[in-house]
């Protein structure tokens, strides 16, 4: 499981997304959020979609889960399309909804009670999923008792407990302070190895993407589009000293820039 | 979830009114006053009754209550008519729980009902319905059924109101979660429309029982052949004040002890709706 981690990039495409457009419309007036998205997804691999607002990336993902229909294109996840979620995805959302009338394993296990499990078997494999995000012992707690952080391993582990193909996680910790929020990025690179998924992860901070992911896929804005693809070299284990390195900070300033010049176009614009 | 012997943070609240800075525990004062509130007016009252007040017609010390308490219970009257309260009270809010839930979630869920039906229920509900009393009572006679109906129809609203609302102040984030997950309809109903209404149904069926007290009461007075009402309207035609005051107390207890079950209920299959109340 470790190995094909470590040279993700050699490795097999999971999902492939060709022509990928979306149009709203509100009021009458077209709004092109997405205008053909070409990607391909890697199996095992972490990818982070980052972007100035507006660049349709929390679109992008809620399409590839199949809670937004797409105008346009195709995803297909190994080989067949994509037109409703499934247990082949998994849904991490900005805020943790978990459902105050259960306790954390009862919210863990949701996924697998509306597929039909049998409660003991789905509490089973959700106590596992617990134990993987770190709530060994809070099982019987409400959501109300538990911390920001606490809150969001919950969704994470709810989001695993299915056993998706991919996780998408929609700026899962953006509503976590800044403490909290470096651990828990740490923390998921740990379950993203331990549980070996591959991740697709929506991010407006250029720091938390370039300490995540393996590729960083840069978005720009009216439409919103892919506008670079930046392949995060990894030399170790991704640690928080990482975040010190000369690497690093190539790698941010390399993204800021891109998004940084499409801001000054726009400026320009109007 | 405050189970007995777990300290709660209302517990360790400290008094901080208390003149005197004593360390009692919030709940322990509150208690204390309300007994010093009750003594004050259950003296009051006998004062008042024994000296206060000539005219016995309009007024009876509290000592004259018990003792007309003791007399019709020992004569096993009282018993009779609180029976006979109680089962209307207890068969209409039943009904009006059932139906009025079924009814209330019809209406959240589906649009067709709710277009036809929304208004009319907002307007029943503001009707004073207890006015329809005497032609249920000439519909179903004097016996239990009419006071049943009046219950019912009095009760029904609040409690069909309150879980539409519940239903339809679902956060729509919880829905999209449960439809990542494949939901179909009937499982949103079920797991999240449903449960996150629970708090409201509860509230509504305390609005219903304070009604119902109510229409239990008016429902007698135009017509019974037993209950409290026929209690305390028989006693007033023979211009007794004591059982009359005895009624009216034994109607106050009992709305203070079911909206105390209510409460309690809540607080036990509702415990995440406490906390949200706690934090305050």
């Amino acid at each position: 499981m470790k190995n094909n981690k470590m040279n993700v990039l050699d490795n097999n495409v999971m999902m492939e997304i060709r022509g990928l457009s979306k149009e709203f419309s509100r009021n009458g007036e077209r709004l092109q959020a997405l205008l053909e998205i070409d990607l391909d997804v890697v199996e095992g691999e972490f990818l982070c979609l980052v972007g100035p607002s507006g660049c349709g990336k929390t679109t992008f993902l809620r399409i590839v889960q199949g809670l937004i229909e797409k105008s346009a294109g195709s995803i297909e996840l190994y080989g067949k399309p994509i037109t409703q979620p499934s247990a082949d995805r998994g849904f991490v959302f900005q805020q943790d909804n978990l459902y105050p009338w259960r306790t954390v394993i009862a919210n863990a296990r949701l996924g697998l009670e509306l597929a039909g499990m049998g409660t003991d078997q789905a509490n089973a494999r959700a106590n596992e999923m617990l134990k993987l995000v770190g709530l060994e012992g809070f099982e019987q707690s409400y959501p109300r008792e538990l911390s920001g952080g606490m809150r969001q391993r919950v969704n994470l582990a709810r989001a695993l407990t299915i056993d998706p193909k991919v996780l998408l996680m929609d700026e899962p910790f953006a509503a976590l302070d800044a403490i909290t929020r470096e651990a828990m990025q740490t923390e998921l690179l740990r379950i993203w190895r331990e549980a070996g998924k591959t991740v697709m992860f929506v991010t407006h901070q250029i720091d938390e993407a370039v300490y995540l992911a393996n590729r960083v896929v840069v978005m720009a804005p009216r439409p919103g589009r892919i506008e670079k693809i930046v392949t995060i070299t990894k030399t170790t284990d991704r640690s928080e000293d990482a975040k010190r390195s000369q690497e690093f900070h190539q790698a941010v300033d390399e993204i800021r820039d891109i998004i940084e010049s499409h801001d000054r176009e726009d400026i320009m614009a109007n | 979830m405050s189970n007995a012997g777990e300290t709660t943070s209302e517990d360790i609240e400290e008094d901080k009114s208390g003149l005197f800075g004593s360390n009692e525990t919030a709940k322990n004062r509150k208690r204390r006053r309300l007994i010093t509130s009750l003594i004050v007016i259950f003296v009051g009252w006998e004062l008042f009754g024994q000296f206060g007040i000539e005219n016995r017609l309009f007024f009876a010390p509290l000592s004259e209550i018990a003792v007309s308490g003791y007399e019709n219970w020992i004569s096993g009257e009282l018993q009779k008519h609180i029976s006979a309260s109680f089962q209307e009270l207890l068969y209409g809010m039943l009904l009006a729980t059932i139906f009025g839930i079924a009814f209330g979630i019809l209406i959240a869920i589906n649009q067709s009902v709710r277009e036809h039906c929304d208004p009319i229920v907002s307007a029943l509900y503001a009707t004073p319905t207890v006015a329809i009393a005497p032609i249920l009572i000439t519909a179903f006679g004097l016996g239990i059924a009419s006071k049943v109906a009046v219950v019912f129809l009095i009760a029904v609203f609040p409690i069909i109101i309150n879980t539409t609302v519940g239903i339809r102040q679902t956060q729509e984030s919880f829905i999209e979660t449960a439809y990542s997950f494949n939901a179909t309809r009937w499982q949103v109903i079920a797991k999240v429309l449903v449960p996150s209404s629970i708090p409201f149904v509860i509230a509504g069926i305390r609005l219903g029982v304070g009604r119902g007290i109510v229409g239990v009461v008016v429902g007698e007075l135009f017509g019974a052949d037993m209950g409290l009402g026929i209690f305390i309207f028989e006693a007033g035609q023979t211009f007794d004040a004591a059982p009359q005051f005895l009624g009216i107390l034994i109607l106050c207890f009992a709305g203070m002890a079911l909206t105390g079950l209510l409460q309690w209920t809540e607080k036990k299959i509702a415990p995440w709706h406490h906390f949200a109340l706690d934090e305050e």
